[in-house]
């Protein structure tokens, strides 16, 4: 073996042991990282509850945002389940009950989540994706949403 | 004028348009007229042609719309801005200029040019879209900042990682092809660079126009279009792939000199092709997993905490790579001024730690990084002065360039704060060292919207000033916007939002930001396109 294929060899096996370690370390983060989202029907039938940062979307129920100060509170509904959303800041400008909204926060119990954020939607007929997947997938999605 | 491209056919128009301006500018300014000319122009046209293709087949721009509506669909009025008018418009100048880079490329491996001398002639076309791209991205995240009334200017959006992902490969490139130009080497790094790039770019429209993802920007979309752009992304990379691997040259074994300027922009090209897995992997993982019926998002934090440790090793060697010499070891005594400057930065470094109280490694290992590069530019500069060595005005300011706006992102994340409130007519509040006073709150109707204006007084020491956030209501389409105000001081912005009142009330929603040296972020970006542009006109011999 001359000097430079061992050169070679030594660079491919330091690469090599790099490349693994850092995948790792990024597939651990990406892991860490990802926030999952939840229907309030999917949360109704999950066996384990979530325990860290998870998504919720669905409609703002009509006349169940109630206001003291700058706390919120709101049901999010898929119109099969519901979820009472605890959220305290401001409120989004495009946020407005009977439309819809994705919430992001820590659940409580079951049927109760602390939000962190809102993220409403963009504009009069956008809806979230998620949203509307989940809406569909408990049969209430109406033809005109999304359009 | 940007309803134009806010739709999905207009900015299909506008791509095309771009591919056909960057092959005319190109067999105008190249005047040779040789077989490889004719080459670049035979793959110029050939993507014209596929893009054209598909915009008559599947979207065509000219449609006529039966019945003619009375008034105008309305363009989302967050999108009505002047900012907006100009910012696709250069991002596509960037992205489709790698279609020229990829045409150059291709036509260089099937007549068996891929050489320097290739890379000279290449050299100002590539730039050309990089400097194009990093305008078009800069400007995006000015407008987002704003006009969105988050307080940030990057939020790792999919569509903004889809802009940034070809930025990376460009930059990359534009490193491979100084080697190339200058040694003659990494011809098919290059040649594979130049055509990751342009799929990136092309992946960047398709993940934008498909509606696959879930974004501010994702305006004009319709998955059918996506599976077309998608099969033409695999079409143009394959076929590119193949021209590279039936025409490549041949291998060279060659000695490895760890401590010199080619290994480090070997290194450079790693870590840029790392960020970019990185991003891409988080970008990606999302769709990816949505097609196993799993919803997920990739927050931010994931961006940040994989990135940065990187991030401080690139600046490190951004910072000794330039003063390294070509094909060979340097001598250690010869970076003695490096290590005093590393000490340098790393007491001020540990100053700012002390003084500030913010005893966090990643700040201080952020602040460290970049003040090394900042400090090793400007050491230069007066090392250069005895020496009389023509200093590299280009990469001076594109390095300066990147060492301040790290330095900015690092102080802005660390440094800024935020505060929710509701208010008043009347009322004061008090956070900060600062007292906000709203004294003003009127409602205007405008063209096409109505406007409720508010004068907030605000007292920061022993300055006034006046911030005049509004919010608009836009009846076509419906929607409520917030314009924001921001005082700009020597280094900070104060920032202000306000939010719809709760009907038949008077207390306003608002949002403070106190935005910590944003103005770095805009001028090392200013100076990255600076130094990008002077590397456009600077001629080599």
């Amino acid at each position: 073996m001359n000097n430079n294929t061992k050169q070679r060899l030594y660079f491919f096996l330091v690469t090599v042991v790099t490349i693994l370690v850092i995948g790792k370390f990024v597939y651990e983060s990406l892991k860490k990282n990802s926030v999952y989202f939840f229907s309030p029907t999917d949360l109704k039938n999950i066996i384990e509850i979530p325990n860290g940062l998870i998504r919720v979307g669905g409609m703002i129920k009509e006349k169940s945002l109630k206001k003291n100060g700058n706390k919120y509170s709101f049901i999010v509904t898929d119109f099969r389940n519901e979820i009472i959303v605890n959220y305290t800041g401001i409120k989004p400008n495009l946020f407005v009950e009977g439309q819809g909204a994705v919430i992001e926060g820590i659940l409580n119990t079951r049927n109760n989540l602390l939000a962190s954020k809102i993220l409403a939607k963009h504009d009069e007929n956008y809806m979230p994706k998620e949203v509307a997947d989940a809406l569909k997938k408990s049969g209430d999605w109406k033809k005109n949403y999304g359009k | 004028m940007a309803g134009t491209w806010g739709n999905h056919e207009g900015s299909l128009l506008l791509f095309i348009l771009i591919v056909s301006l960057y092959g005319t500018l190109f067999s105008f300014f190249y005047k040779n007229n040789t077989k490889f000319k004719s080459w670049v122009i035979f793959f110029q046209n050939n993507i014209y042609l596929i893009f054209l293709i598909f915009l008559i087949v599947k979207s065509n721009p000219f449609d006529l719309i039966i019945p003619t509506p009375r008034e105008g669909l309305g363009l989302n009025p967050i999108l009505q801005d002047p900012l907006l008018i100009i910012h696709p418009p250069f991002l596509y100048l960037g992205y489709v200029g790698f279609s020229l880079t990829l045409s150059l490329v291709l036509a260089a491996l099937v007549t068996k040019q891929l050489n320097s001398a290739w890379a000279k002639i290449s050299w100002p076309w590539v730039m050309v879209s990089w400097v194009f791209l990093t305008i078009g991205i800069s400007l995006g995240s000015i407008w987002a900042y704003y006009e969105l009334g988050w307080g940030g200017y990057w939020f790792w959006d999919p569509v903004e990682n889809a802009s940034l992902m070809p930025w990376l490969a460009g930059t990359a490139l534009i490193h491979s092809l100084l080697v190339l130009k200058i040694k003659n080497e990494m011809r098919n790094w290059t040649a594979l660079l130049a055509i990751l790039t342009f799929s990136l770019s092309l992946l960047g429209t398709f993940l934008v126009r498909s509606g696959i993802l879930n974004s501010v920007h994702a305006f004009a979309n319709d998955p059918d279009r996506g599976i077309f752009i998608l099969l033409i992304i695999f079409f143009i990379t394959t076929t590119a792939l193949v021209i590279q691997i039936s025409f490549s040259s041949y291998f060279k074994d060659k000695k490895i000199y760890f401590f010199s300027k080619e290994s480090f922009l070997s290194i450079n090209n790693f870590f840029l092709l790392f960020f970019l897995f990185v991003i891409l992997l988080g970008t990606i993982y999302p769709i990816f997993l949505a097609a196993f019926g799993e919803t997920i998002s990739i927050g931010p934090d994931y961006y940040n905490n994989i990135l940065a440790p990187f991030v401080f090793i690139f600046l490190i060697a951004m910072s000794i790579g330039p003063i390294l010499k070509w094909s060979q070891n340097i001598r250690l005594n010869e970076l003695y001024f490096v290590f005093i400057i590393f000490l340098m930065s790393l007491l001020i470094s540990y100053l700012v730690i002390i003084f500030t109280q913010r005893n966090e490694l990643i700040l201080f290992l952020g602040l460290a990084s970049s003040l090394i590069l900042i400090i090793t530019m400007m050491f230069e500069l007066y090392k250069n002065k005895y020496k009389i060595k023509i200093i590299n005005y280009p990469r001076f300011c594109s390095h300066l360039g990147v060492g301040v706006l790290l330095l900015s992102i690092f102080l802005n994340s660390y440094f800024s704060k935020t505060k929710d409130f509701e208010i008043q007519i009347g009322q004061t509040k008090n956070f900060y060292n600062l007292s906000l006073n709203l004294i003003n709150q009127n409602i205007y109707k405008i063209e096409n919207y109505l406007e409720m204006k508010t004068d907030f007084e605000i007292l920061d020491g022993k300055n006034v000033f006046t911030l005049k956030p509004s919010i608009r209501r836009y009846f076509q389409p419906d929607q409520i916007t917030s314009e924001t105000s921001i005082k700009s001081t020597l280094l900070s912005n104060h920032y202000l939002v306000i939010n719809l009142p709760d009907l038949n009330s008077t207390i306003i929603g608002a949002r403070y930001y106190y935005n910590f040296l944003i103005h770095g972020i805009w001028f090392g970006l200013f100076l990255i396109i600076i130094g990008g542009t002077l590397s456009v006109f600077k001629k080599r011999n």
